[in-house]
């Protein structure tokens, strides 16, 4: 089968009436799922998954794909509007998302989350579409050598978005590749800092760490300070248009954003998160003004958007063509595929095209359906913002706690939430990114078990680093960064010191 | 889809109809029963459990609802189930590890086997597969042994992680066939396979079900399975025991059991034990538990205490043997 052939097949199979509800249900779920703080999409598919049981497999995957990439439309929305992520893939929004919110602009920064989103799953797409066999085989090509150059390259490129200071930027990157480094050492199977406790032998919970630094810590500041409780009378509807300015500012970040979120959705175990932080601090790296960023600058909010979008669509490739699970949601919907009897795996596209190419135009038409519906949607959630705080803000905790319960139903989690509420707003309070911190977080564990793997499987040869062409690439950009950055601050020192001296 | 659910619905209703008369005899059970499972929802112990659990809630007239507490290997599941007891409603079902090695493993699991846990009955087992990639040298099980004892640690393993089933089963094998390999471990199938497909590492002791989508793509081949008799879901794999220099009861088998917390009335562990043993007799159970890579495995309380036992410390020694290198 061709790929027009394919796509036609597809769509013919996604517009049947009861696969187009499915398809809804999945998105409109996916959307509110995303919108409600700490509650996710791997929360939402567990719960329908029992329900799976009873419609085709098709049908089914249909549904909870609708669920994953519909949360991460939605989880835009608190960051933008409340600097609570949704989701831990929209954290980075708040970063710019919130203080356009703040200047009035808050329908600007919503309209640009969705736009960028859609625009980046459009992307994403069309990547899965064309380069579905290519995506696959670059999962398997990618050795634990390029994975730790390549994860370093990020940690470079990244070390300094949101930082007032770049020492406090490196403190928070370090305390998160420490909290990284709790739980069972894949390596060596050793407990490390889990202080005899079960609950943390996997590690901290993701969730658990990214609603605590935003979501509660957050919650205390509005308490403490009565002053920024509401940005509601700032904003008149005249405010949801963007101007042709925004306009032209989005364009290059969403398509960086895209690719870079397509690359790395592709690859297992990397993840959305991740690319949301790293087009991040490209956009940052690229700008002519890299000092609007955090002060509202509206690519801060277009690029990030566009990259977890498209992620969350280029993960279904290795999912789809090897039967490999990239994170663990994509491993619960190939659970519900086997619950069916269908065997995920290589084989599948061959054996099951309705199921590849159902999907594929399922993910155009649940994209479409999800800008819809979510355009008419920004006035409802900026009209949200007219909830007396009083009201809101318990309702809030309500739904962290929830959220974060649902991941492992440990009551554990919502004690280590809260706890990491409190060190996060003494954070904030001292002026340090929470972002940076998750950052090292979500990057710490990755770079550690991959750079140790790399030196067992090389019988500890460092030469593995450079004989690997991917890794020397990854190494060589990370080796030019690095002099580049120095380049510019001694630059910098230089500038400042001559206006000085002429002074 | 519809009638389908009607069609479920009206046959819950038969059944529960049917049970009717059980349930007055016995008043257990009288509310929904739980059963705490140590993976999410949608892994491979959560599907089995669900396959036991559907037909079970029907038998026993109450639903039946599955607690995923995953997290450490399984062991969060058995003690959330031991935090959870108490009303004599409340079950699990678990992995071997938590129950064999977890606590040769872990510095406290919380619980001791003997004096906290009730066994029910095994649920069944699987075999694992010596997998390679299908671009390397080796077709069969002597010529993988002949490289790796070519020199110490000449060949590479991947595994689900440090005292998983499939390193053990690993360091079992490469112990038997008097070959040492170097333990590459990871967290989950899904990274095994693509280090085995990407050249990276040389083999792997798999699930099948994780293995054979990629051996019928033509991209890996298995050279041999841990049975003792060769498996229903991948007949033609040969079995291991007796060959390249392997002993004749070579044997190493993964397994799901149902437990109960230890103060469980007798009664009720006879009640779900016959229940289970009955559900695991239906050929189609047998059918779908075979799709997803696990043989049905009945048995009394009895035979899965003495399973317990046995590879307790058939793997304390492989563990013992590990540590001493």
């Amino acid at each position: 089968m061709t790929t027009w052939e394919g796509l036609l097949f597809g769509l013919g199979f996604a517009l049947q009436p009861e696969v187009l509800v499915y398809c809804l249900l999945g998105v409109v779920l996916g959307t509110f799922v995303g919108v409600l703080p700490g509650i996710g999409a791997m929360a939402a598919i567990s719960l329908l998954l029992p329900i799976t049981f009873y419609i085709t497999p098709e049908a089914a995957l249909i549904m909870l794909a609708g669920v994953y990439y519909g949360a991460q439309y939605g989880g835009a929305v608190a960051s933008i509007l409340l600097r609570l992520p949704g989701t831990p893939q929209s954290a980075v929004t708040t970063l710019d998302g919130y203080p356009m919110a703040r200047q009035g602009r808050a329908g600007v920064a919503l309209f640009t989350a969705m736009a960028s989103s859609f625009a980046g799953s459009v992307f994403g797409i069309v990547v899965l579409v064309l380069l579905a066999g290519w995506l696959s085989r670059a999962a398997t090509a990618f050795g634990a050598a390029d994975y730790a150059a390549m994860m370093f390259l990020g940690l470079v490129a990244a070390s300094t978005i949101g930082a007032s200071r770049p020492a406090k930027g490196f403190a928070m990157v370090t305390l998160g590749l420490l909290l990284g480094c709790v739980g069972t050492d894949v390596n060596s199977g050793v407990q490390r800092f889990t202080f005899g406790q079960t609950e943390l032998l996997d590690g901290i919970n993701l969730v658990a760490l990214a609603m605590g630094l935003f979501g509660v810590a957050e919650v205390i500041s509005n308490v403490r300070d009565p002053d920024r409780q509401g940005v509601a009378e700032r904003l008149g509807l005249r405010s949801l248009m963007p101007r042709r300015e925004d306009l032209r500012r989005m364009g290059w970040p969403i398509l960086r954003g895209s690719a870079m979120g397509s690359f790395f959705g592709a690859l297992p175990g990397t993840g959305s998160t991740l690319s949301s932080f790293l087009s991040y601090s490209m956009e940052r790296r690229v700008a002519r003004q890299p000092e609007r960023f955090g002060n509202g600058a509206i690519e801060g909010v277009a690029g990030p958007e566009s990259a977890n979008n498209s992620a969350a669509i280029t993960a279904f490739a290795p999912t789809l063509t090897l039967g490999i699970p990239g994170d663990p949601i994509m491993a619960l919907m190939l659970g519900a595929l086997v619950i069916h009897g269908v065997q995920p795996g290589p084989m599948m596209l061959e054996a099951r095209p309705e199921m590849f190419w159902g999907l594929v135009a399922s993910f155009g038409i649940g994209n479409l359906l999800l800008l819809i519906l979510n355009l008419p949607l920004i006035g409802i959630w900026v009209a949200m913002l007219r909830i007396p705080f009083h009201l809101m803000y318990p309702a809030i905790l309500v739904f962290l706690c929830l959220g974060v319960y649902s991941v492992r139903g440990l009551s554990f989690d919502i004690v280590a939430v809260a706890m990491i509420g409190l060190a996060g707003y003494l954070l904030t309070l001292a002026r340090f990114s929470p972002a940076l911190l998750l950052l090292g977080f979500v990057l710490g564990p990755l770079i550690e078990t991959n750079l140790r793997r790399a030196f067992l499987i090389s019988r500890g040869d460092p030469m593995v680093f450079f004989e690997r062409p991917i890794a020397a690439g990854f190494v060589l950009a990370s080796i030019a960064l690095l002099l580049l950055s120095l380049w510019q601050a001694w630059r910098r020192r230089a500038g400042a010191g001559d206006e000085v001296s002429s002074g | 889809m519809t009638i389908a659910l009607t069609r479920r619905a009206a046959l819950a209703c038969a059944v529960a109809f049917a049970a009717v008369p059980a349930v007055a005899q016995d008043t257990w059970p009288t509310g929904p029963v739980h059963v705490f499972v140590g993976f999410p929802a949608g892994s491979s112990p959560d599907i089995l459990a669900r396959i036991i659990t559907d037909p079970l809630s029907q038998r026993l007239g109450q639903p039946v609802v599955i607690e995923n507490r995953p997290g450490a290997g399984g062991v969060i599941g058995v003690q959330q189930m031991l935090v959870s007891a108490g009303d004599g409603h409340t079950f699990g079902t678990t992995i071997n590890g938590p129950l064999t090695t977890a606590q040769r493993l872990m510095d406290d699991t919380g619980f001791d086997v003997a004096e906290d846990i009730a066994p029910v009955t095994l649920i069944a087992t699987s075999p694992l597969v010596l997998a390679v990639s299908s671009d390397s040298d080796f077709t069969d099980v002597d010529s993988f042994v002949a490289a790796a004892g070519a020199e110490p640690e000449a060949l590479t393993f991947g595994s689900v992680g440090q005292g998983s089933g499939a390193h053990l089963t690993a360091e079992l094998f490469a112990a038997e066939a008097g070959v040492s390999m170097l333990h590459i471990p990871f967290t989950s199938y899904a990274e095994v396979t693509t280090s085995i497909m990407g050249g990276e590492i040389d083999s792997g002791f798999m699930a099948p079900s994780a293995a054979l989508p990629h051996v019928e793509a033509g991209s890996m081949r298995m050279l041999g399975i841990t049975s003792a008799e060769p498996f229903a879901q991948a007949p033609d794999v040969p079995v291991l025991a007796g060959q390249a220099g392997l002993p004749d009861d070579f044997r190493a088998e993964l397994w799901n059991a149902f437990i109960a917390p230890a103060d469980t009335d007798p009664a009720v562990i006879e009640r779900l034990n016959t229940e289970i043993n009955e559900i695991l007799a239906d050929p189609a159970v047998q059918e779908q538990l075979l799709a997803i890579g696990w043989q049905a495995a009945p048995g009394s309380p009895a035979d899965l205490e003495e399973r317990i036992a046995t590879d307790t410390a058939m793997w304390g020694a492989v563990i013992d043997r590990v540590e001493a290198q």
